[in-house]
């Protein structure tokens, strides 16, 4: 049973690739009905597809292809043309396989379809020809299909039992077979010279001389060589293959040598569970390079440092090398999507009784194998689109000067690290002003909206739910559900849509979709002590503004950016993050593109750009608007990936909070009621000196709480279990220096008033200075007397006389 | 293989044997303390048990999901259950531990204030839910009777179970 499961993967994943290149090439033959070279093909997988299911006893799929077969041979042969009619049946056979092909693979049988319908059509096109009739071509009563099969898969021919021949009896039979096949061969020759295909300059083949030439060789094999002519066609050709080698030698050799690509096939579970490793492989790398940083600074001017930048380096070389590598494996061309196209095209300028030309380019360009996969509907939907609203009817395209067929181009190709796939029409574009009322009419858009739109925004309205600009809804496309799903599909692959029109003279559209799902370019930004990662493809530019360059209109932030008004919303309003820093005069702008429309996102700070690795949250936590995720930081931290998508949604409803509002003062400064209330903190590196400090003040009777650094005081005072009242605090630490404490503290709102006290043996009037500007309220050299220090702290943290 | 060797794996399998029948009947649980209570849950249900480290806040959710942590390039959710059982918050401490909980695919971190012990407790040991929390609502598994203490025991599946 394993072993059938195996053969039946391989002939499904057969079947299907031969059947997807199926569609493209009968629209092309449609156009060019001699093409013998494509026709052959499209036989030959007819015949390769009824052959292998026949063997795997798929009856019914053996019953459509065989018929099919019967068709299009007669086609090869030349005796039959084939009229729009007739690929209107072949079409449709090919869509009964596909179908069936599916079934197969969903249920590994082949029951639940329909054929007869379709058979009896194809072999009317063969009946109503003078037909060589096939036995199973008598019109099958439909509900006697199956029964019928099972006859006609055992082959007709009563098989001779060679096993019991006498070997005269063999011989003979061996001839016997032989000439039938000799002469099965020279008809279909005759047949392709008749077709006018007589590229090969052979004379007229002399089978009979080249037959009993054979005849005495004992092996089935029929080896003839029967073109002695210049051209070494049909080279050793073996039984099975010898009809469609020689066809193939003679068309002028178009396909035949085309090296054999090596191949295997390997389960995507596999490349993605590879694609995973090298995930946490990236996020090793960049820590590897924060870690290789901090050493750097440390250890400054060491010899090893040198050795290690080169291994750091190449490590992370390696591994985006390794990272593209299996990018690469999991690509897939474009193409698989497009060539289902020109039958749409064909499909529906029928259809819609207009005619069309599709322009494929660029099938070659790569991309992730997910995302081929979901950018299939959005681009049927466009196309739909284009053919139904876009291109117009051939008289009115005659009455507007164009010429009668419109052509839809449809092409792709990368633009750094995006692929942009563009669709050209050229139709009648998009009126701006029809857009706008149509709009209003649905009430998507208010007359004041619509007043201030530019045309790229009125463009954009086509996306918008509930709107279908087709005055008459048609099978194929105005119900108003189509944009507004490509919209989603495409931002779901953090894709943008542009689009461009000119009236009268057509549309363009232009998806730009990222390379890869999961590994992706990202922007850090910063606000407050959080941070938070935008994916770079979103991202338009960045803009350093101050604060009065942002207004408010009608409650919403807004900023002039060129000749643009940007709507803004702060990071902070949307994550709801607590405002404990103070704001600075300045602020930064990530101007969000998506699709058409463009949002200003306020930070605090830019962080920089870095690859992340997309990690989901869990169930537990998913679904969160506006976090598409998460991923892991060099310093192994989590960081919170934003969803643009969500957060252009959100932004619409979120109100913005000033900027330079200021969160009220939460330590309400309670009342002192011992002295034990007031608390000081004493920051120095050097245990005696803690301890002498202590010594001076232990007799007012305050608490005292010791750190041996900035850091260590910094995360105390973070960690809110003491209220201080002041600090006292060395100049020279390790890990964080005086200053830069001072500096790091009054970066919060509620410190802003706490006072810091340099004590500190440095004495030089710059060392002073410093301490000013970074904050310190006193400057105590040492040494000093503990009662001059103890008034000094008295008189900061206004220390009641009476406690004294 | 030598008589002797097989001899001795038989011997293994059967202490082994032994263990497990001796198991049956017994439930091993790890103990914790939220406050003043003490909770257990099946120690079987425990991925590890971690000291404390920065995790990062996850906006729109509720006060007791602190937001999710890095656990060795997995992100998972940090719980709080002093503030999910309605407590005050506290500062933690040295004794504050992170329980990696697990059932199924579902993995979360959970804070608690402290551990206390692996707990071996009898089955029939073990008598319901209290009448009042009784359902599938709660998170209440039963409620072990040790010599001098009870300890409830709760449901990792519902600990884990999205409730927002």
């Amino acid at each position: 049973m394993d072993e059938f499961q195996e053969i039946l993967q391989d002939f499904l994943v057969e079947s299907f690739e031969l059947v997807e290149k199926l569609d493209e090439d009968l629209v092309e033959l449609e156009n060019d009905p001699e093409d013998l070279e494509l026709l052959n093909g499209i036989f030959r997988v007819a015949h390769t597809v009824k052959g292998a299911s026949s063997f795997l006893n798929f009856d019914v799929l053996t019953h459509l292809t065989h018929h099919m077969e019967d068709v299009l041979n007669k086609a090869r042969h030349g005796d039959l043309v084939l009229t729009p009619d007739i690929m209107d049946v072949i079409l449709e056979s090919v869509d009964l396989m596909k179908a069936l092909l599916e079934t197969i693979r969903d249920t590994s049988a082949d029951a639940g379809i329909d054929v007869a319908a379709c058979v009896a059509r194809l072999d009317k096109i063969t009946g109503g020809d003078g037909n060589v009739a096939t036995p199973e071509s008598i019109a099958p009563a439909p509900e006697a299909v199956a029964e019928e099969e099972v006859v006609e898969v055992t082959p007709a021919e009563d098989e001779p039992d060679y096993d019991n021949m006498s070997p005269d009896d063999l011989e003979a039979e061996i001839e016997k077979l032989l000439q039938e096949r000799q002469a099965e061969d020279k008809a279909k020759r005759e047949a392709k010279i008749a077709a006018g295909e007589s590229v090969l300059e052979a004379p007229p083949e002399p089978t009979e001389e080249s037959a009993s030439k054979a005849k005495p060789e004992p092996t089935p094999e029929p080896t003839p060589e029967p073109t002695p002519a210049p051209a070494a066609s049909a080279p050793v050709s073996t039984a099975s293959s010898t009809p469609k080698e020689d066809s193939k030698a003679a068309a002028p050799a178009k396909r035949a040598p085309a090296a054999v690509e090596q191949t295997i096939r390997v389960d995507v579970k596999r490349l993605d569970h590879l694609m995973n490793l090298i995930g946490e492989l990236v996020l090793a790398k960049n820590r590897l390079i924060k870690i290789n940083d901090d050493v750097e600074e440390r250890y400054e001017g060491e010899e090893f440092l040198e050795e290690l930048n080169q291994v750091v380096s190449i490590v992370s070389l390696v591994t985006t090398d390794l990272q593209i590598a299996v990018m690469k494996t999991r690509m897939l061309p474009i193409g698989k999507v497009f060539n289902k196209f020109p039958r749409m095209i064909r499909d529906l300028s029928r259809e819609l009784n207009k005619k069309i030309d599709l322009v494929l380019g660029g099938e070659d360009t790569e991309l992730d194998k997910s995302i081929v996969e979901e950018i299939g509907d959005p681009l049927v939907h466009i196309i739909r689109n284009s053919c139904d609203h876009g291109v117009e009817m051939p008289e009115d395209r005659i009455a507007a000067g164009k010429d009668e067929t419109g052509t839809i181009e449809l092409k792709a190709y990368n633009e750094g690290n995006q692929i942009v796939i563009q669709i050209d029409d050229d139709g009648k574009g998009l009126d701006t002003n029809m857009l706008k009322n149509k709009s209003l009419e649905k009430g998507i858009i208010t007359e004041k909206e619509a007043d201030n739109m530019s045309d790229k925004e009125a463009f954009g309205l086509i996306f918008k739910p509930g709107f279908s600009t087709a005055a008459a809804v048609t099978s194929v496309s105005g119900r108003g559900v189509g944009m507004d799903v490509v919209k989603t599909n495409i931002e779901k692959l953090n894709g943008m849509i542009d689009i461009d029109s000119e009236l009268g003279v057509g549309t363009s559209m232009k998806l730009k979709i990222p390379l890869t799902l999961a590994i992706i370019q990202a922007l850090l930004v910063g606000v407050q002590e959080e941070h938070y990662a935008i994916p770079l493809a979103s991202v338009l530019e960045t803009v350093r503004i101050s604060k009065d360059e942002i207004y408010t209109v009608e409650g919403r932030s807004v900023m002039r950016l060129r000749d643009e008004v940007l709507s803004l919303v702060h990071i902070g309003d949307i994550f709801e993050v607590e405002r404990i820093l103070d704001a600075s005069e300045h602020a930064y702008v990530v101007v969000l593109g998506l699709g058409t429309s463009k949002l200003g996102l306020i930070v605090d700070t830019l962080v920089g750009q870095e690859e992340i690795v997309i990690k989901s949250l869990g169930d537990y936590l998913k679904g969160i608007e506006g976090v598409a995720g998460a991923t892991i930081r060099g310093d192994g931290g989590v960081t919170l990936i934003v969803d643009v998508v969500a957060l252009m949604q959100m932004a619409k409803d979120v109100k913005a909070t000033p900027l330079s509002e200021i969160t009220s003062e939460s330590s309400a400064n309670l009342e002192k009621t011992k002295a034990s209330d007031y608390t000081v903190m004493i920051v120095d590196d050097s245990k005696t000196d803690r301890t002498i400090m202590r010594k001076s003040l232990e007799p007012m009777g305050m608490t005292l709480v010791e750190a041996s650094d900035g850091q260590e005081a910094l995360n105390i005072l973070k960690s809110g279990e003491y209220n201080f009242d002041a600090m006292l605090v060395d100049i020279e630490m390790p890990r964080m220096d005086g200053y830069t404490l001072a500096t790091e503290i009054k970066k919060y709102n509620k410190y802003k008033k706490l006072p810091l006290i340099a004590v500190t043996s440095r004495t030089g009037k710059s060392d002073r200075m410093r301490g000013v500007e970074s904050g310190m309220v006193e400057y105590i050299t040492k040494p000093y007397s503990a009662d001059y220090l103890s008034s000094v702290v008295q008189r900061n943290v206004n220390f009641k006389a009476e406690f004294l | 293989m030598s008589d002797k060797l097989k001899q001795i794996i038989n011997q293994q399998g059967d202490q082994q044997n032994v263990a497990l029948d001796q198991l049956d009947d017994v439930v091993q649980l790890v103990g914790f303390i939220i406050g003043d209570e003490e909770y257990a849950i099946p120690i079987l249900s425990i991925q590890e048990i971690i000291k404390p480290f920065s995790w990062t806040r996850v906006p729109q959710v509720p006060k007791y999901v602190l937001g999710v942590f890095n656990l060795r390039g997995a992100v998972i959710p940090l719980i709080d259950l002093r503030a999910k059982f309605g407590l005050q918050t506290k500062k933690q401490s040295d004794e504050t531990r992170f329980i990696v909980m697990r059932h199924g695919d579902d993995v979360a971190g959970f804070v608690i204030d402290r551990l206390t012990m692996a707990i071996r407790i009898k089955k029939t040991d073990i008598g319901p839910a209290p009448d009042t929390v009784n359902g599938d609502d709660t998170i209440i598994d039963g409620v072990g009777k040790q010599a001098d203490k009870i300890i409830t025991i709760l449901k990792v599946n519902k600990l884990l179970e999205r409730d927002f």
